[in-house]
């Protein structure tokens, strides 16, 4: 049995861990659109190399104003959270942190940088004299420097044919040359039309041994992506794959392999997890694997929001389950136990692979703002309604989700139709927006119902920014209004056994607890479920529950189905805490719950996050919602019963219509006790009222509520309608896959060896309490 | 001695065609399934050829398609024709593209390249039909269509 192992990083990421210091740019903060990048402290954008330190393992940070202190190595418990990667490095904002040895006491790092204050640390290498502020930094008000880690030498000019900085290198047994892992690069182009964004995602696959592998990857898509397209690219040859039944694909998939036939195979391990297997990659070669998705953008809060998840969060699977998602140590293949696996590395190794991504916003209005909390990035505008965005070169490390928030002119975005029609027919999306007078309607007291995550999963950075948002909305509480504050891991408990009064005493007592929590333990959260649905409900109040997690679990069919036998009278309102939140699972929870979820990324202000859910609760929501179309004939409509309208949420509807699109729609419903009419005007001339994506966001919102009604009906049809729904319209499901293969060429030997490629924990998530080693 | 080399002689007679028949049944054995690929011709009788259309189905052979290529002819090229999903079936596939370039192609030329699995030891036959053939203007060419087996190299 031939197998490949681990042997060691490359020299750039060893014990003696060399650490660059650049003053960078705020992303966090909201930039004008005219800025040509995001880089808004430095007088020049930062370069590797520009100043260089030595650190070592032990050197702490110190939050100001507090007594903790925590190995920066641990980045996780380092508070702001690494942005760059796990065990890199760690952020520093806004005059609030010192740096500090264990032993001798504080040796002046950087001196004093203008914004941040004094910067102390371990320098046992080159830099600055004690004191002494480098040239690169005398002129920078940064409010934030990232202390990144780097190798001792600096990195040459990129080499086709070794690792990047820090790259993990894997050695066959009977040799001694180390090589690099398959994946070397991800390149990410998606436009985003309207509210509809078409994205090119192409993984570059390398073999660096001197025989044939197959390459393994699992990774993840946005959980709404309608996947409809797949090539695989050999040399200059490309050749397009072929949706077929899953377990068709995977046995042609398998012949080819076994063959010598390069090939390769796309399956869905759930809405947003994937997994890639490329077959045959001959010694030296490279084979490009080009997926297409279109997905409709969220809107929340007056905000259109892009994301791309990067990379699959550690899931827990309770005791006894097998088909769940299993974390485990790279090249520790099986130990879980689950159908699918994901191989982390270890802390201090990295993969050599990297990403790159860039989005054209074609707004068709004047884009006013532009942020992004998760990544560095720089800005390209060609005028008032386009823009590029690109992640920053420095910020290519695959470990979070990457975040793009836009705000277009106008105080208040209006409904909007588009449409496409083929020879099957015509397909429309219809994102409807709640009217304005729901702000002026107060809303009835409420009984909140707080649920935190406190596994392994949540343990440092992520429990805190959770933490934070409690606090924020127990002091935003209402006098009428009741509370309970639930936590879970292994078990649940809670504060009280009934709704609490909301007093000062109360919050106070409430505030106690939600400091006392930690996270450590598995993620049972059909406890947190039970607890907090089964909890006695006064009907007076309009009951929502809150859950605080980042949805690191395996058994996502599970807690939805109990979600949608327990729900009664709650609803459910949460937030994905973290950078690479299971999105899924909190999307589907909101929607069974008739609510809602916000994100709160590391980089996030949970005040904001909090503040906006408070707005949006603070107001009853449009119900009973009829909409009339005119003249088009509309059918097949998902979600076929239109959901609740709440202040800043929009809906989006897909479906069939015949005859012609209408100048206008109509809407009504009822807000407290009234009834409302909204009209939306409708141009369907329009160039940006079409796209040719709807037809694929239409089928794939099928497959959608199909999957979600699979889980609560034990309807046998259903895997069958989803199959050929999914092969009609050519798209990924859990029942389709993609498979190519190259029949014009046997590749010599037998199929080689399979090689997983790991990927890094998300950032900010500790890999000793989640990856099974 | 007799006896014994009538023993021999049934023995061998016995064991000649048993190892005649595994002789025989190791030279002709056949993978149950194998990968080839066919190739396909338009000749647009010089006339530019700018998109197509056309449908291939077998009509012997089990075979399934698992990957469709582009052509010889840098016009057809870099992007792999689309096929028709609601079409597809196991042994049939619509294919259609079209090409932008100023070089299109006047002669015989490999347009699309189809990766097909046969299963079983019948050589698969196909039925080729061209919809459309048409030049830069989106008039209709008299173009012929005609397929290529290929076999793995």
């Amino acid at each position: 049995m031939k197998t490949l192992r681990t042997v060691r990083i490359t020299a750039g990421l060893t014990a003696s861990l060399t650490v660059l210091i650049l003053a960078l740019w705020s992303c966090s903060k909201t930039a004008s659109v005219s800025d040509p990048t995001d880089y808004q402290t430095a007088a020049k954008p930062p370069s590797e190399g520009r100043v260089q330190y030595e650190m070592e393992m032990q050197t702490q940070v110190t939050p100001y104003g507090t007594d903790r202190t925590f190995p920066y190595s641990e980045h996780s418990n380092t508070y702001p959270p690494l942005s760059i990667d796990g065990k890199r490095g760690c952020v520093l904002k806004a005059d609030h942190y010192t740096l500090k040895t264990d032993g001798d006491g504080r040796v002046p790092l950087l001196g004093d940088i203008p914004m941040l204050g004094s910067i102390y640390g371990d320098r046992a290498g080159t830099g600055a004299a004690p004191g002494q502020l480098p040239a690169d930094l005398a002129y920078v008000h940064a409010d934030e420097v990232w202390v990144i880690a780097r190798p001792e030498v600096a990195p040459s000019a990129p080499d086709e044919d070794r690792p990047g900085c820090g790259a993990m290198l894997v050695r066959r047994p009977d040799e001694e040359k180390e090589l690099p892992l398959p994946l070397k690069h991800t390149e990410v182009n998606g436009s985003i039309a309207g509210y509809i964004a078409t994205v090119h995602v192409t993984q570059q696959f390398h073999n660096p041994y001197d025989e044939k592998i197959e390459a393994v990857y699992v990774f993840p898509l946005p959980q709404n992506a309608a996947v409809n397209d797949f090539l695989m690219t050999i040399g200059d040859r490309t050749i397009r794959g072929i949706i077929r039944e899953r377990k068709e694909a995977e046995q042609i998939y398998q012949q080819a392999r076994s063959q010598g036939h390069v090939a390769s195979l796309l399956t869905q391990e759930r809405p947003n997890i994937f997994t890639q297997k490329v077959a045959n990659i001959e010694p030296g070669k490279q084979i490009d694997v080009d997926i297409q998705y279109f997905n409709t953008l969220a809107y929340v809060d007056g905000w259109y929001e892009f994301v791309f998840p990067m990379v699959v969060g550690p899931r827990f699977n309770p005791p006894g389950s097998i088909d769940g998602v299993g974390a485990v140590a790279h090249g520790k293949a099986g130990i879980s136990g689950q159908k699918t696996e994901v191989q982390y590395l270890r802390p201090g190794t990295r993969s050599g692979h990297d990403i790159a991504l860039s989005v054209q916003i074609d707004a068709g209005v004047e884009i006013e703002q532009i942020e992004c909390t998760s990544h560095a990035i720089r800005k390209q505008q060609a005028d008032r309604e386009t823009m590029t965005v690109s992640i920053a070169p420095l910020d290519n490390i695959p470990n979070k989700d990457f975040v793009l928030r836009y705000k277009v002119a106008g105080d208040r975005v209006k409904s909007a139709l588009m449409t496409h029609r083929d020879k099957n027919g015509g397909y429309f999306t219809l994102m409807l927006y709640p009217p304005e007078s729901l702000r002026q309607v107060k809303r009835a007291p409420m009984e909140m119902i707080f649920v935190l995550d406190c596994s392994g999963s949540m343990n440092g950075a992520p429990i805190a920014k959770a933490k934070d948002a409690i606090r924020r909305a127990l002091r935003k509480l209402e006098p009428g209004d009741s509370f309970q504050v639930i936590r879970f891991s292994n078990n649940a408990s809670q504060l009280g056994t009934k709704p609490l009064e909301v007093t000062e005493d109360n919050i106070r007592k409430a505030l106690a607890y939600v400091d006392s929590l930690e996270g450590s333990g598995g993620t049972m959260m059909i406890e947190g479920i039970k607890a907090a649905l089964d909890f006695p409900h006064d009907p007076r109040r309009f009951r929502l529950v809150s859950f605080m997690t980042d949805g690191f679990i395996g058994n996502e069919a599970q807690i939805l189905a109990a979600v949608q036998e327990k729900l009664g009278e709650s609803r459910i309102f949460s937030f994905g805490v973290g950078s690479s939140v299971n999105r899924f699972l909190l999307d589907r929870m909101a929607k069974l719950g008739k609510g809602a979820v916000a994100y709160i990324g590391l980089n996030d202000d949970s005040a904001t996050a909090v503040d906006r859910f408070y707005e949006r609760i603070s107001h009853p929501v449009m119900t009973d919602i009829d909409i009339r179309f005119g003249a088009m004939a509309v059918a097949d409509m998902y979600p076929s019963k239109v959901p609740d309208l709440f202040v800043g949420r929009p809906i989006i509807l897909t479906g069939r219509f015949q005859g012609d699109a209408p100048t206008q729609i109509t809407v009504t419903g009822r807000v407290g006790g009234q009834m409302h009419d909204i009209t939306i005007p409708v141009d369907p001339g329009r160039p940006s009222a079409m796209h040719e994506g709807i037809a694929a966001v239409w089928a794939r919102k099928k497959i959608e509520v199909l999957a979600m009604q699979q889980m609560y009906d034990s309807d046998s049809e259903i895997p069958e309608i989803i199959t050929q729904t999914a092969l009609s319209y050519n798209l990924m499901s859990a029942y389709t896959a993609f498979v190519a293969v190259d029949s014009s060429r046997v590749t010599e030997g037998d199929h080689g060896v399979t090689v997983a490629v790991p990927v890094p924990v998300p950032d900010g998530v500790r890999y000793d309490t989640t990856v099974q080693d | 001695m007799k006896a014994i080399a009538a023993t021999a002689i049934l023995a061998l007679a016995i064991a000649l065609p048993l190892f005649a028949q595994q002789g025989q049944r190791y030279q002709t054995a056949v993978p149950p399934v194998r990968f080839a690929p066919v190739h396909i011709i338009i000749d647009p009788a010089g006339k530019p050829l700018a998109a197509y259309q056309f449908e291939l189905k077998a009509t012997a052979g089990q075979v399934k398609i698992v990957g469709v290529e582009g052509g010889q002819h840098a016009a057809f090229r870099s992007r792999p024709p689309y096929y028709d999903p609601q079409a597809l079936a196991n042994d049939r596939i619509i294919l259609a593209a079209y090409s932008t370039n100023k070089d299109l192609p006047t002669q015989a030329a490999r347009i699309a390249t189809i990766h097909l699995q046969i299963t079983g030891t019948i050589q698969p036959e196909f039925e080729l039909h061209l919809t459309v053939a048409s030049d830069i203007d989106g008039e209709p060419i008299d173009a012929a269509i005609t397929l290529q087996k290929g076999e793995p190299k």
